[in-house]
């Protein structure tokens, strides 16, 4: 079915927009700036942090600040982004989220931008956090794991207070391919990996180890193995050429440029004779 | 763990993945607690992540991950209990029990068991009979207005020796 082309406010200013979309789509595709901690396009609306919410200004709307992330847009929707309503609620979930994860330096920055520099609640730190103080348990990286990947290494632990993401019983995980998606996603720089050789260690998840793929030209280990035989399993396209398969992608780069560079002379060659 | 046993439990549920709760629930009804391989191997014959499991597990306070006594002690820690003085029962029984204080399980569960595995110490929050406050239950009998003094005496009745 075609959606409907509808126009929508934001901010006093109209957009286009097709029916249905989501209103902080339709702002960042227009370079309006809203805050989110728990909204990746690639999943499904999830409405956890409420960092995104704006005020609607249509009449006859009972509930007037609700989160953008999971805001359907429709013909004539008017709302504000940064309304004194919206800014005044913003502000003390940042002050939560700055006791909540009082380390992340990117949080702390998303706070400064709403003139939040201190938290009057007490501030949540843990010596052994091996997410660093500074998850907001917004659940994108769960939900990366094992919504996009299908790994499922990683899941929210215990509850209330003491909730905390990690691998079951904290130890070493099995199915972690290494891909890093989460630390990818994680709004606040929580997730830690380190490559030390031909192993990958995601320092955040109990220290899990993955084995990393070597170049077959230049040697540098450019991906872990269990991603590499995943994306093959998944994509797997016959003609894909033998000789390229192991190498990194800017050796790939190199070779195919170089193939073609070879095939272009040979032509040149060819329409000289 | 017996396999076939844990395996008789899955077949009970028509639809195994919605019914997760259900199957926990009569794993812990045979071990009274959820052993590490139990959880593994619903988790392979569902093909559900193990994480995911360990999730639900860690979220109920219904569950133990670890091996319990012979009698469950709960101690209610919610409201109306606690203004009538929970925190000092638990205390108490912690001492008549000589097991280890403040000592919480990796998954941030309230949980201990004495040494004999005679018994275990837990906390709940509200049973639901706050008239009765403070209230501790003893696997599934409930004591109301429970005070210090009355402790030792429902212990023994359970088979403690004060020492
Ligand atoms: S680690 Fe990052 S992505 Fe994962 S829940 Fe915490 S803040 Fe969110
Ligand atoms: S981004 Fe909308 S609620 Fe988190
Ligand atoms: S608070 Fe203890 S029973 Fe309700």
């Amino acid at each position: 079915m075609k959606s409907k082309d509808i126009q929508v406010l934001i901010n006093g200013q109209e957009f286009k927009a097709k029916e249905g979309e989501l209103v902080i789509d339709i702002a960042r595709r227009n370079g309006i700036f809203i805050p989110a901690l728990c909204y990746e396009e690639s999943l499904k609306p999830y409405g956890a942090c409420r960092m995104c919410i704006v005020e609607i200004k249509n009449e006859g709307v009972k509930k007037k600040i609700t989160t953008s992330c999971t805001l359907q847009a429709f013909d004539g929707l008017s709302i504000e982004t940064d309304s004194e309503e919206v800014l005044k609620h913003r502000k003390v979930l940042l002050e939560l989220y700055l006791a909540q994860a009082p380390n992340s330096s990117k949080l702390k920055e998303l706070a400064l931008r709403y003139g939040v520099n201190r938290t009057r609640f007490r501030q949540k730190i843990r010596d052994d956090d091996p997410l660093n103080n500074s998850c907001v348990l917004c659940g994108l990286c769960v939900r990366v794991c094992s919504e996009v990947m299908s790994a499922g290494v990683i899941n929210f632990i215990g509850r209330g207070e003491k909730t905390r993401v990690n691998t079951p019983y904290f130890e070493q995980s099995e199915l972690c391919l290494g891909c890093r998606a989460c630390a990818e996603v994680c709004p606040t720089g929580a997730i830690e990996f380190r490559d030390d050789g031909d192993i990958r260690i995601a320092a955040s998840w109990s220290n899990t180890k993955v084995e990393l793929k070597k170049c077959s030209m230049c040697g540098k280990y450019y991906a872990p193995v269990k991603l590499d035989k995943k994306i093959d399993t998944l994509y797997y396209y016959k003609d894909r050429d033998d000789e390229l398969r192991d190498m990194c992608p800017d050796c790939r780069r190199k070779a195919i440029a170089r193939k073609m560079t070879l095939i272009a002379e040979n032509e040149v060659e060819k329409y000289a004779k | 763990m017996n396999k076939e046993h844990v395996e008789n439990i899955i077949r009970r549920y028509e639809n195994p993945e919605g019914k997760i709760l259900g199957i926990l629930e009569d794993i812990q009804e045979t071990y009274k607690y959820l052993p590490k391989e139990s959880l593994e191997f619903v988790s392979k014959k569902l093909g559900m992540p193990l994480s995911k499991l360990y999730s639900i597990a860690t979220f109920y306070s219904f569950f133990n991950l670890k091996p319990v006594g012979e009698h469950i002690i709960t101690v209610c820690m919610g409201t109306a209990c606690h203004v009538r003085g929970a925190k000092d029962i638990l205390n108490n029984l912690i001492e008549l029990l000589k097991i280890g204080v403040n000592e919480t399980t990796e998954d941030g569960k309230f949980f201990l068991t004495t040494e004999d595995k005679h018994f275990s110490l837990n906390t709940a929050r509200c049973f639901g009979c706050c008239s009765m406050a403070p209230v501790i239950r003893v696997d599934d009998k409930i004591f109301g207005y429970v005070t210090i003094k009355d402790l030792p005496k429902i212990l023994k009745a359970y088979g403690w020796k004060s020492k």
